[in-house]
């Protein structure tokens, strides 16, 4: 967490203070205070900063508790009035405000004078709002705060659709794309970006940095401007002919601000410079602003950090209409609706279908979706999941606040039925139980607050995948008072039932001698439906944490079809340094050998894309059928790898062979197929020898035969199965030493590093090595977001359950205490210590039992939100149902156990003379 | 507490006068007279003070600027503390900070004090509480 939103917290701490002290000093305490955190930061780390914060809050509360009361000591002292607690006919001359100061003061002096049940009251509330408060500045930044472009919420996706092959979320080729920008009616302007890694050499050591490659307008469409330079201009994405060995025409940059500041120094003469693109020319004619960034959704599988953007020119009118790869936003029109716009870009995609037989068959449909909710859909769920476990923690709260102010009201019965019998106001005891309950929430407001902070900071730190706009994510105005309207929502809540219940105190009963409050019937049956909602709904939240347990165990004991560990991946792109197949295919080899002799390799191959790393080549796959009726294409994936890619990833072969290095070299025709693939293909029969229809590197399909069956790998998610595979040789793909490199060794995959960098620079040092990472990682990223669910839901699940318990505890040591006498008689009469154990126990294991019951039902019903997150166990797994609701029985015995063995030991005769 | 009467600032007459003056501001309370101790060696800011406090008791005595603050508020009520105009020194000023220095009646009242405990000690001493200083 930073200083100076530490800082900005403790500001909003120091209000407490009388003016007075916080005009003249409230700033340096501030400073004070920021200098005190980085010391104590740079000194003791983190946990040193958590101290050192705890430390100032606490001298916060202590100095504004002991200034106030200063403060209106110094003003008895004036009006030489004193009393322990207010006479209502001199209050009722006073200033309403002042009145309202006397009440605050005066619970102030009781809180202080119960400091455990004011601990345990203000950490509750505390836990309960923290816990809102650092989920919804999540929901804010994520789901709730609009895109950072121009009028965000009229930017839209256009996305294709193959609804006969059942394919969503579908790029556009370059010319579909310029249908639609041309004849829209409905929208304002249409862009079109692709992502790709580029090679930045020249200046220096040479890198390998994202591109992002933009029609001329896409800037324009967003609302952005640069902020250096100019925007690109419709010239700068001109397709320009070259004939063969002219020099390319110079690509169009714009900068983003981080390589801006990092590679060119800030300096704002880099405008006009011509910089070298992995052997293309590229012209700088702008920089994007710094808060600029790509917000897509992550089904478009564009990276998230440009760091440069190039204006794409590419021969938009005679491009192939079946190579697509461009994702596409537009901006509606004004007067346009989301509705009239689907209208028209469907009347446009009815217009491609009549026009293309393959998108007829394909069954091509285009859809619009708001680019927000697209960017948002994958997390929306969860998040709405979390906000709802975090407010049944504050409900819990709340509840066991509520009767930790029963339990106390009655033991302040006394005090209160004495101000009643001298003239106190039934509105005036309202307001002093009233005012009680605000204080002990804005305590827990402002500790939740705190707590807030942290778990920011906690979910910054762990950069949960997926969660798209997480930098901005902090606790805010819109925050602050979202925590405050929190903390009144409780204090109303937990607040209201003492404060009827001092409206109307049994003056005559209570001021008897005894002075022992009768338990009324009434308090009772509360008391007790609030210990069984509380385990309730701690009992949801457990089974909720349970499942998501199960799942995240099954994710991680998944058999993926492939052997991660020891496995190291990196890309070399190459750029236009080999323009010739000829070139790459001898830098492939000797790279290759070079790597083959590094120490501890055992293996080396290449292979596109990465399994588990979001990408998929979507292609189209057909029997005999197909040549006659095209709808008979169907959908795989298609992967394209290198000689010894399934021995280098320990992928079993289950039938036939795999490549031999005579098919490589001449690239014939031959496939290797998983299972699946077979299976669809060839139901009951081999699959090695068949022919399928395929199109790849060809304009129409063409036939392959199926040389090798392999076993099924998990590549779109460790989740489930996915769809078929079809796996290319790289000569036959013709993408020979554009894939991404894997290599296998017997040690550490990290460790080679180094060695990979040297073999590199030994053959080709113009050419960087980027995106080094172990295979390991992406299965490892590919789980992080049910490792991160969970976390947050066993985080909840625990503080409810800890909150349950304490409530628990609180009701049977109270109901002990209250029944001491009962408990003396009983044992006067003969009872034994483990009878009167067994009855305490056993009430709280009959509350217990009721409130388990009713969870697991409130479980049922609720768990359905899990269901599309969970792997492995279903969302009613009785199992886990049962180890739960176990597990929390023995708790709630545990918590029965320390007033039971109190009431065991009570002594007859003592209890009795009490009485 | 007893907030003394504001006595201004008048010309020291006898030391005894002085002493007299100074005591209806006995004692200081622990936090103010570290404050004192740390002014004693001259003007410093808010920050300073902290750490010249936890430095002078190895870490025995570590305040929040909340406590160190409101000390000071009292401190500078009572005129044992002013604020100064003048910078201590051209280098090791800091524009943004305020310097708080000893005034001639808060350095009496620090050495009352200071005098107040020491008697303490030596009676600690005398009762075997604590060993006599070595002879020099």
């Amino acid at each position: 967490m930073s200083a100076p939103v530490l800082a900005r917290l403790y500001r909003a701490l120091l209000r407490g203070y009388p003016r007075t002290l916080r005009d003249r000093y409230g700033e340096e305490m501030a400073r004070v205070f920021e200098a005190g955190a980085k010391d104590a930061r740079l000194r003791g780390g983190l946990a040193g900063l958590l101290w050192f914060c705890a430390g100032a809050l606490g001298d916060v509360v202590r100095g504004v508790i002991s200034e106030r009361l200063r403060a209106s000591a110094a003003g008895l002292r004036e009006r030489q009035v004193g009393e322990e607690w207010p006479v209502e006919t001199s209050i009722e001359r006073m200033h309403p405000l002042e009145g309202l100061w006397r009440d605050v003061r005066h619970g102030v002096r009781s809180l202080r004078r119960s400091p455990a049940f004011t601990v345990a009251a203000v950490l509750t509330m505390g836990l309960g709002i923290g816990a809102n408060a650092a989920i919804f500045s999540v929901v804010r930044a994520v789901l709730l705060r609009p895109l950072p472009y121009e009028d965000a919420d009229r930017l839209v996706m256009l996305w294709g659709e193959m609804t006969q092959r059942n394919v969503s979320n579908f790029p556009w080729s370059p010319p579909d794309y310029l249908d639609f920008r041309d004849q829209t009616t409905q929208l304002e302007d249409v862009a079109a970006v692709i992502t790709f890694a580029q090679p930045l050499t020249g200046d220096g050591e040479p890198v390998q940095v994202q591109a992002g490659g933009v029609t001329t307008n896409f800037l324009s469409v967003l609302g952005v401007r640069p902020a250096l330079g100019r925007d690109f201009v419709t010239a700068d994405g001109e397709f320009v002919e070259q004939p063969a060995g002219a020099p390319a025409a110079n690509a169009m940059v714009i900068l983003s601000d981080v390589l801006w500041r990092t590679r060119y120094g800030g300096d704002p003469s880099v405008i006009g410079r011509v910089i070298d693109m992995g052997g293309n020319p590229g012209e700088i004619v702008g920089v994007a602003p710094p808060d600029f960034a790509l917000h897509m959704p992550a089904v478009a599988g564009l990276a998230s950090t440009v760091d440069l953007w190039t204006a794409l020119r590419l021969d938009f009118v005679n491009a192939n209409r079946n190579n697509v790869f461009l994702r596409v936003v537009a901006r509606l029109a004004p007067g346009a609706t989301l509705a009239s716009a689907q209208q028209d870009v469907s009347r446009i995609a009815a217009d491609l279908r009549a026009r293309f037989v393959i998108k007829e068959t394909s069954g091509l449909q285009a859809r619009l979706v708001p680019l927000h909710a697209d960017l948002v859909a994958p997390v929306r769920p969860v998040l709405l999941a979390l906000m709802g476990a975090v407010v049944l923690v504050l409900l819990i709260a709340c509840a066991n606040v509520a009767n930790l102010l029963l339990i106390r009201s009655v033991e302040r019965e006394r005090e209160l039925a004495v101000r009643r019998a001298l003239g106190g106001s039934r509105s005036r005891l309202v307001r002093q139980t009233l005012v009680d309950s605000a204080l002990l929430s804005a305590a827990g407001g402002a500790l939740g607050l705190f707590l807030a902070s942290l778990g920011v900071s906690a979910v910054r730190f762990l950069r949960p995948a997926q969660l798209p706009r997480i930098t901005e994510i902090e606790l805010d105005g819109t925050v602050l008072a979202f925590t405050a309207g929190a903390a009144i929502f409780s204090a109303a809540l937990f607040g209201l039932v003492p404060a009827l219940r001092a409206s109307r105190p049994a003056v005559t009963q209570v001021l008897r001698a005894s002075g022992r409050a009768p338990g009324l019937a009434l308090n009772r049956v509360f008391r007790d439906t609030v210990i069984i909602a509380e385990v309730a709904l701690s009992l949801v939240l457990m089974i909720g944490a349970g499942l998501m347990m199960r799942t995240f165990s099954a994710l991680q004991r998944v058999d993926h079809g492939f052997d991660a560990a020891g496995v190291l991946t990196f890309n070399v792109s190459l750029g236009n340094r080999f323009p010739s197949p000829e070139a790459r295919r001898a830098f492939r080899d000797g790279f290759e050998s070079r790597l083959r002799a590094l120490p501890q390799v055992t293996a080396v191959a290449s292979g596109l894309p990465v399994p588990l790393d979001g990408t998929l080549f979507h292609g189209r796959w057909g029997l005999a059928e197909a040549l006659t009726n095209p709808q008979a294409f169907r959908q795989a994936n298609y992967r394209v790898v290198s000689d010894g890619y399934f021995e280098a990833l320990g992928i079993t072969l289950v039938e036939g062979r795999v490549f031999t290095r005579a098919e490589i070299q001449d690239s014939m025709p031959v496939v290797v197929v998983d299972e699946l693939m077979a299976a669809s293909a060839f139901p009951g029969r081999s699959a090695v020898g068949e022919r399928i229809l395929v199109r790849i590197s060809t304009p129409e399909p063409v036939w392959v035969e199926i040389v090798g069956v392999v076993k099924r790998q998990r590549h779109e998610s460790p989740a489930e199965p996915g769809r078929e595979n079809i796996f290319f040789t790289d000569r036959y793909a013709g993408l020979e030493g554009n894939l991404t490199w894997f290599v296998r060794t017997a040690g550490d995959p990290l460790g080679l590093v180094a060695g990979v960098r040297q073999a590199l620079a030994a053959i080709e040092p113009t050419l960087p090595v980027s995106d080094v990472r172990p295979l390991a990682s992406f299965v490892a990223q590919a789980i992080a977001p049910a490792r991160f669910t969970l976390t947050l839901v066993a985080t909840f699940a625990v503080i409810a359950l800890v909150l349950a318990v304490v409530g628990l505890y609180g009701v049977l040591a109270y109901a002990v205490k209250q029944r001491t006498a009962e408990i003396g008689v009983r044992m006067a009469f003969g009872a034994r210590a483990s009878t009167i154990l067994r009855l305490v126990v056993g009430q709280g294991l009959l509350l217990s039992g009721i409130g388990t019951v009713v969870g697991m039902l409130g479980a049922l019903a609720l768990t359905r939100v899990l269901a599309s997150m969970l792997v492995g166990v279903s969302a009613t797994d009785t199992r886990t149902y049962v180890a739960i609701a176990a597990l929390f029985l023995v708790v709630a015995t545990a918590a029965s156990l320390v007033p039971a063995l109190r009431a065991a030991r009570v002594q007859p005769m003592r209890a009795l003379r009490e009485e | 507490m007893i907030k003394p009467r504001k006595t201004g600032r008048r010309p020291a007459d006898t030391e005894a006068d002085a002493m007299e003056r100074a005591a209806a501001y006995l004692p200081l309370g622990p936090v103010a007279f570290e404050v004192m101790l740390s002014l004693a060696g001259g003007a410093q800011h808010g920050y300073a003070i902290l750490r010249d406090i936890e430095a002078r008791t190895g870490g025995e005595v570590s305040l929040h600027a909340g406590t160190l603050y409101r000390a000071l508020f009292r401190l500078v009520e009572q005129e044992l503390v002013e604020e100064l105009e003048e910078r201590p020194s051209a280098e090791a000023d800091d524009a943004r900070r305020r310097y708080y220095g000893m005034t001639a009646l808060g350095r009496q009242v620090a050495a009352a004090e200071a005098k107040r405990l020491a008697n303490r000690v030596a009676t600690a001493r005398d009762r075997k509480l604590l060993r006599q200083p070595r002879s020099v």
